[in-house]
């Protein structure tokens, strides 16, 4: 087979995160350029080499119009290229993905993509998205829709609650370790029973944080990475799919599910199997989506899922630790930058005591979309991060 | 008082013929009269062959559950008063699948158990399709 022209030809140069939390007082736009600084600084790229600046469409209503060329301004830069995008959760992978797009076309040398979110905006109210066939039965948003995902499982494959409890658990035993995770006291799958519901049958610890926050990460050539003051983070596998079928199957094709497809791409791009995979980071808005997420791309069989979690797999020393920094169920909502951020760690070997060992192929996965949509719209961005071995 | 609103569909050219039909006691869905596709939510194109004769056919009303939930913390202040409340997605014997609130005795709510649809007015203008958890046979 011949190799995939982007195969392990860019590099994640650097990477930065805003404080984040509950940090009310500072705006979307405040946490963009926070984190973009980290970021900067932590390569040490001069900042006038970055020519290229893709910013998440922010969830404020009034911000959206020309937001990558405002936070470029911001920066004191005038990028080649601008785009704000909206991938959901996984604009982040996507934004990484279009940049390396960008660089391998020649129309840019070092892109920086970013994010910022707000949660307590002053004098704006965040829209509310909809369906006319859902909201009007207070089906809203991201919770009843996992709800849905996880009816559904129960349904197929028997998973009970505490199983969901466990991939839960194992993400906060992970955070205790981590001195910036929002949510740092370990808890036990008994304790998760116990927690109230939000939305049956997703009890309050199989939803994720609500979080302020910012992240950026650079992206340019390997050879310009191996310049600049960190390790490269190789970009050795890349894969993105937008999909239906979870609970809305509009077409046949759908039949099929997208976020294997997803999956499948990086890991053969990356020449790699699931297997091989050595830590995971996994988009965890909910704990139902995990469990989609090892079914979907192939680390457990269809209907064995939830038996394999229950054995403490997800843990640091377990088959396959996953999402070793705490997630968005327990370091925070960082939009998957907080994803990115420790699987980069990993690959470095600077995630301390959360490190796994000889960590060479590090699976980082987004999701998002429009799940209060109907159809809800799915999307999954996926990556398989190597060191570089020159 | 300040009081919030439960949001309410808005119909438009492309769902009006719906909520028409709601109102008046009926159930219809979209159906493609070039691949007999019927499909939810409605739209000017049939998702299966893009064609773009579709209109509103009459439709059982029957179907099973294919998930449910129950909300104890809405996303939307309106339905605060609601909750606990329950949210089935029903996949209609002509095959679409729909929300609505799921209604009867839930202690026999699980997934495949048999619905049909109900109507609750809400004011002139909307009547929300809801669905009955049938029991017995």
């Amino acid at each position: 087979m011949s190799r995939h022209p982007l195969k392990g030809t860019h590099a994640l140069a650097g990477v930065g995160l805003s404080r984040f939390g509950k940090v009310w007082g500072t705006s979307c736009l405040g946490f963009t350029l926070e984190a973009c600084k980290n970021a900067i600084e932590e390569c040490g790229i001069t900042r006038d080499e970055i020519d290229g600046c893709l910013v998440s469409m922010p969830a404020i209503m009034g911000e959206q119009h020309g937001w990558s060329t405002r936070v470029a301004a911001h920066l004191g830069l005038e990028p080649r290229l601008a785009t704000t995008m909206d991938m959901g959760g996984a604009t982040p992978i996507g934004m990484i993905q279009t940049a390396a797009l960008y660089i391998e076309a020649g129309m840019a040398n070092a892109v920086i993509c970013c994010f910022g979110m707000q949660n307590n905006p002053q004098g704006v109210v965040p829209q509310l998205f909809g369906s006319q066939f859902a909201i009007p039965y207070g089906d809203i948003g991201a919770i009843t829709f996992m709800a849905h995902v996880a009816r559904r499982q129960m349904h197929l494959y028997g998973y009970s609650s505490s199983q969901y409890g466990e991939i839960a658990s194992a993400f906060r035993y992970h955070a205790s370790m981590n001195p910036a995770a929002q949510k740092r006291e370990p808890f036990t799958v008994e304790d998760h029973q116990r927690s109230p519901w939000i939305v049956e049958p997703m009890h309050l610890l199989d939803c994720c944080l609500v979080t302020d926050g910012g992240g950026a990460v650079i992206v340019t050539s390997l050879e310009r990475a191996r310049d600049l003051k960190q390790p490269p983070v190789v970009i050795a596998g890349a894969g993105q799919e937008h999909g239906a079928e979870m609970i809305f199957p509009v077409l046949p094709r759908n039949e099929t599910p997208s976020g294997a497809r997803a999956a499948r791409s990086a890991f053969a791009m990356a020449g790699v199997l699931p297997h091989d995979v050595d830590v995971a980071m996994l988009y965890d808005g909910f704990t139902p989506l995990v469990m989609h997420e090892l079914e979907a791309f192939g680390f457990a069989k269809h209907g064995e899922v939830g038996p394999w979690v229950a054995t403490g797999a997800l843990r640091l020393g377990g088959e396959l630790p996953t999402n070793t920094h705490g997630g968005l169920l327990s370091e925070g909502h960082l939009f998957g930058v907080g994803h990115i951020a420790e699987g980069m760690r990993q690959v470095r070997r600077t995630a301390g005591p959360r490190q796994v060992e000889n960590a060479e192929v590090v699976f980082v996965t987004g999701f998002g979309g429009a799940p209060h949509e109907a159809p809800p719209t799915l999307s999954y961005a996926t990556l398989v991060l190597t060191p570089d071995h020159r | 008082m300040f009081t919030i609103d439960k949001p309410l569909p808005s119909p438009s050219e492309d769902t009006e013929p719906y909520w028409d039909a709601t109102r008046d006691g009926r159930f219809v869905i979209p159906a493609c009269a070039a691949c007999g596709h019927r499909f939810m939510p409605p739209a000017k194109v049939c998702p299966k062959c893009l064609s773009d004769q579709v209109s509103f056919q009459p439709a059982s009303g029957r179907g099973k559950v294919f998930s449910w939930i129950v909300v104890h913390r809405p996303q939307h202040p309106a339905f605060m008063e609601d909750a606990p409340y329950p949210v089935a997605i029903v996949e209609l014997d002509e095959g679409p699948r729909l929300h609505g609130r799921l209604e009867g005795d839930l202690s026999s709510a699980s997934v495949g158990a048999p619905v049909e649809v109900t109507f609750q007015k809400i004011n002139d203008q909307i009547t929300l399709p809801n669905f009955r958890l049938v029991t017995g046979t």
